[in-house]
């Protein structure tokens, strides 16, 4: 049975200019990546790990090329359209964590539902409350290590409970003890059905996914998936990738 | 356990930041409030000048000091009857230019004021925009933390401005001996509704100006900008 992939970009190439040198952020890059993955993303620093995220969680609009979520062409949305993709179906989750500095945590997890009339504020705690924070709530992320502002962060990401997690360099800042519960977190999340997708450069965190993708100057260069389960797939790769099934 | 605020709203987090960011709403603030006062100025005396033709009486309650008292806060106070049609006439036409001056002035003090605010927070905009808060959603945030700046500068240069500005008045009609001397300002009703409604007015169209350019390029773009 021919599976429907979650995740689709097809020859999609996305170019800055630097300096008036143009770089290839994303060079005719194709690949698909199944529900229920839990998918590391490797490769030197300028590999374009970052925009390729941008392009999955409609945060970015590529050059040319197709990027298909969910059975949803992103390239065909408008920008109100992509916020409200974002909003129900993508969760993200950065190095600098990104919060909101004037907020508590607990309110940092509600911005996702600001405007919500129903805005589930038991689940804002309960969500901190499985993160580890429930002592921290009331506090502002300057009052907050590096590894608790991650977790508020995660939290905020599950607030609108997406199928879908975008973690950019989510252990970049923090200990690797943390980091640790951090990646077993996102284990759990994935054994909940969530698809993952986190840019790493840490081996420990590409260890424990299902499946590597390896990037350099813009395309893929490396792909590996774990026996548990094949689901990455790269142009010509994919037959492959799928007959070994 | 503290007690946490039932809903979390757009007042919430306007006034979380606010609180947060205090040195920067204070600049804001007073550099609103003395706009808003210079703009009050100006249409108190334009409004004293359109009205009309006054009795002796009025202009020596002033003298005797009873005006401001906050029962005749609002009274009317107007013009000299001495005063020759013509020159009320070139006054008032004097009056009006410097009300449109003061005005562009004051939107353009504004506007810097809040585009300044919006630019410093970029990264913030784009952070709320990659959550999948829509451009409007944004837009209204900013608008009401506007607004709100807004109305507490104007209460502020009111309550502040309008002694200054009856005492100007006694002071200029006690030493009688310029244009002024015609000119008592005046604190009609008509006043506070035209000052509302303009420094409002300029708040709201300014911050929405602001923040529209920047609410609307790319949150990519935005989160990679420096704070
Ligand atoms: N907004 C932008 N403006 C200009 N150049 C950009 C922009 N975004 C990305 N680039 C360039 O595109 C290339 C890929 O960047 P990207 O951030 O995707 O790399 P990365 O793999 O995430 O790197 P890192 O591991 O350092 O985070 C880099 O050469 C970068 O300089
Ligand atoms: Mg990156």
């Amino acid at each position: 049975m021919p599976r429907e992939p979650f995740i689709l970009l097809e020859d999609v190439s996305k170019g800055y200019s630097v300096g008036g040198q143009p770089v290839h952020a994303l060079d005719h890059l194709t690949l698909s990546i199944d529900k229920g993955d839990m998918c590391a993303l490797m490769g030197p620093s300028g590999a374009g790990k970052t925009t390729l995220l941008n392009m999955i969680g409609g945060l970015d609009v590529p050059d040319s090329g197709k990027v298909m979520v969910g059975g949803l062409d992103l390239s065909r949305l408008n920008e109100m359209q992509r916020a409200s993709f974002r909003k129900r179906n993508v969760g993200f989750i950065f190095q600098f964590y990104n919060l909101i500095p004037s907020l508590t945590a607990y309110e940092n997890v509600l911005v996702p539902v600001m405007f919500e009339r129903d805005q589930r504020r038991s689940r804002a705690e309960e969500l901190l409350d499985r993160m580890g924070l429930s002592r921290r709530m009331d506090h502002r992320p300057s009052e907050l290590s590096g590894g608790e502002r991650q977790r508020v962060a995660i939290a905020r990401a599950l607030m609108n409970d997406p199928p879908l997690i975008l973690a950019d360099e989510p252990t970049g800042n923090i200990d690797s003890e943390t980091a640790r519960e951090i990646v077993s977190l996102f284990r759990q999340l994935n054994d909940e059905g969530k698809t993952l997708i986190m840019a790493t450069h840490d081996r420990m965190m590409a260890g424990k996914a299902r499946s590597m993708l390896r990037m350099r100057d813009g395309r893929i260069s490396g792909i590996k998936a774990s026996p548990r389960s094949s689901t990455v797939h790269l142009g010509s790769a994919q037959y492959q990738t799928q007959a070994r099934e | 356990m503290t007690e946490r605020p039932k809903t979390f709203t757009i007042a919430t987090y306007g006034l979380s930041h606010m609180r947060h960011n205090v040195m920067r709403t204070i600049t804001v603030l007073v550099t609103l409030m003395i706009t808003m006062g210079f703009l009050i100025l100006t249409l108190s005396l334009f409004f004293g000048l359109a009205s009309e033709f006054d009795t002796d009486s009025e202009r020596r309650s002033i003298l005797e000091g009873k005006v401001p008292t906050s029962t005749d806060l609002f009274r009317d106070l107007r013009i000299d009857r001495d005063m020759s049609e013509g020159s009320r006439q070139a006054l008032v036409e004097l009056l009006l230019f410097t009300t449109v001056l003061v005005c562009t002035v004051s939107f353009f003090i504004i506007y810097n004021t809040m585009a300044l605010s919006v630019r410093e927070r970029r990264r913030e905009i784009g952070i709320l925009r990659a959550l999948g808060l829509s451009s409007w959603e944004v837009t209204k945030l900013f608008l009401a933390e506007g607004g709100f700046i807004g109305l507490v500068s104007w209460i502020s240069a009111l309550f502040l401005g309008m002694p200054l500005i009856l005492n100007l008045s006694v002071y200029l009609l006690e030493r009688g001996d310029t244009a002024f001397f015609f000119v008592a300002p005046a604190i009609p009703p008509q006043l506070l509704v035209v000052s509302f409604l303009s420094c409002m007015g300029l708040c709201l169209v300014s911050t929405y100006l602001a923040a529209r350019t920047r609410i609307g390029s790319s949150p990519v773009k935005l989160m990679r900008s420096q704070e």
